[in-house]
């Protein structure tokens, strides 16, 4: 009961756009190398998260950003002798957002599309695939992604989940399987207490969360790994972009990425960091 | 910064089937929502003007939690905290007894002050002639209060129009989550918003319409008569 309390919690709190200023000031030695100019605020690192995602970015009791995502964005933000600033807001006003200038980079875990690629300048830097959550016990014995057939499913509105869960929909009714029922849901929070409640029979996230309410006992992890996908982080200003790709590959090199990358359990890269394009 | 709008992809979405379904959800949830809500909202406010005690405290109870707790609470208890007591609705009805639920309480206090508009006079002019309580209410001051209540009952539908795109957080596909569900095809966020809100002002603009026939009907007593222009 206390863990859903402490879950809800971020969810409400997410729909107030709030700004939190998260890391230790800069060092003093430091020079920035991105001008001004590139940046959305003078001597910052914007960044844009949606904390519902745990552990990859949520928000603790204390209401601190936490997770191996913010972790990255503050050592990138340092490393770039900015300051970190995060701005909490729901994922489908990550890309207009960006676009209009409101921050310098999406946070939040986009995956990689040639689509999106198009459009911003992206850095794949994590690998992610997609996991079906159902009721501890699994009580309707989902085994493969057929047994959805006919279930009601809870997405987050606007990702790459429900894309790929409407995708996998199609695809399913086209062999003549009976569809599913997607529900779309504000975040991930509502989503999974949809599925408490036994208002839908299975949840789709990414393989972390998923891991991570299963380890709680929450809710067992029916099936995952599916669609494995490359994870970026988006920036419209070039000059941002090639900054941030070189504080990543510097990260590569001292280990900083690969020892954060196996704290989470993740697949880290091992090809230095690119600013990926559509047709790479 | 050149402007980033696309006109062919704004004519498109104005005329989508998705966004004209999800609008004519949000159109009969309101609807729905405002005669449920005026049921229960006018038993409301006869128990609130109620002499009997604990039934006004009962009304005045029901109309405290609910007008003092955001709807977007009331619905995620509905619809997720309620299955733990066994009782379970789908979506749709969830949203639709949040929606009354809410409605109702505000209904009852502007059904109460129509009420209390009509001079004590009408009531005793009532009694006077031999009408029952019942007589009195049905016959003599409901007629006079239903005046008085159709404009603020004409701000609450047009405020419930736009209030039905809450019910998005328990997954209603009405018209704002319809908009955001088409958003991820091109994001053209701005040319659907305006889609969007186009759709809400002409619902609106109707409501205004059918609201000025309905007072015109019941001010028919108020209406100065004007005598023939002379030749």
């Amino acid at each position: 009961m206390a863990s859903r309390i402490e879950t809800s919690g971020p969810a409400l709190a997410v729909l107030l756009l709030a700004t939190t200023i998260a890391g230790s000031a800069m060092a003093q030695d430091c020079v920035a190398t991105v001008p001004d100019s590139a940046l959305v605020e003078p001597g910052k690192l914007t960044m844009s998260t949606n904390p519902t995602i745990p552990p990859m970015q949520f928000v603790d009791s204390e209401g601190n950003l936490k997770g191996m995502r913010i972790t990255l964005g503050e050592e990138l933000a340092k490393r770039l002798c900015l300051e970190p600033e995060y701005i909490r807001i729901e994922f489908s006003a990550m890309i207009p957002g960006l676009q209009a200038g409101r921050w310098d980079v999406i946070n939040t875990g986009i995956f990689w599309t040639a689509e999106r690629a198009g459009m911003m300048q992206m850095i794949p830097y994590e690998s992610q695939a997609i996991s079906i959550s159902v009721p501890h016990g699994n009580p309707e014995g989902i085994a493969s992604v057929e047994d959805l057939a006919g279930k009601k499913v809870a997405v987050e509105i606007g990702g790459f989940e429900e894309a790929k869960i409407k995708q996998l929909n199609e695809e399913l009714q086209a062999k003549g399987i009976e569809a599913m029922e997607i529900l779309t849901f504000d975040n991930f929070a509502i989503a999974y207490q949809a599925l408490q409640a036994g208002q839908a029979d299975a949840t789709v996230s990414i393989d972390a969360t998923a891991a991570e309410f299963a380890a709680r006992g929450d809710f067992d992890r029916a099936l995952h790994g599916l669609f494995p996908t490359p994870v970026a982080l988006a920036m419209s200003n070039v000059e941002v972009a090639e900054a941030v790709r070189d504080a990543l590959n510097s990260m590569m090199e001292d280990g900083f990425y690969q020892s954060l990358m196996d704290q989470y359990g993740l697949l880290a890269n091992t090809e230095p960091f690119i600013i990926r394009g559509p047709n790479d | 910064m050149s402007i980033r709008w696309d006109w062919s992809g704004f004519f498109d979405y104005l005329f989508n089937g998705f966004l004209l379904r999800g609008a004519f959800t949000t159109l009969w949830l309101t609807l729905a929502a405002i005669a449920g809500g005026l049921v229960l909202g006018f038993a409301l406010a006869m128990l609130r003007l109620s002499p009997i005690r604990p039934l006004s405290l009962l009304a005045q109870g029901y109309i405290w939690i609910f007008r003092g707790t955001p709807l977007l609470v009331q619905l995620i208890i509905i619809y997720t905290g309620l299955p733990q007591f066994g009782l379970r609705f789908s979506v749709v009805q969830a949203a639709l007894l949040g929606l009354i639920l809410n409605e109702a309480a505000y209904l009852a206090e502007i059904v109460r002050g129509g009420i209390l508009g009509v001079p004590q006079g009408q009531s005793n002019a009532g009694k006077a002639l031999g009408l029952s309580p019942a007589q009195v209410m049905l016959f003599v001051v409901m007629p006079q209060a239903t005046r008085i209540i159709i404009p603020a009952l004409g701000n609450s539908v047009n405020g419930l129009l736009k209030t039905t795109s809450v019910t998005s957080v328990i997954s209603m596909e009405e018209l704002l989550r319809s908009t955001q569900i088409l958003i991820q095809e091109k994001f053209l966020v701005l040319e659907l918003f305006t889609v969007a809100a186009l759709y809400y002002l002409l619902m609106t603009s109707l409501w205004d319409v059918v609201q000025r026939r309905i007072e015109a009907r019941f001010g028919r007593a108020y209406s100065s008569i004007r005598a023939p222009e002379p030749y």
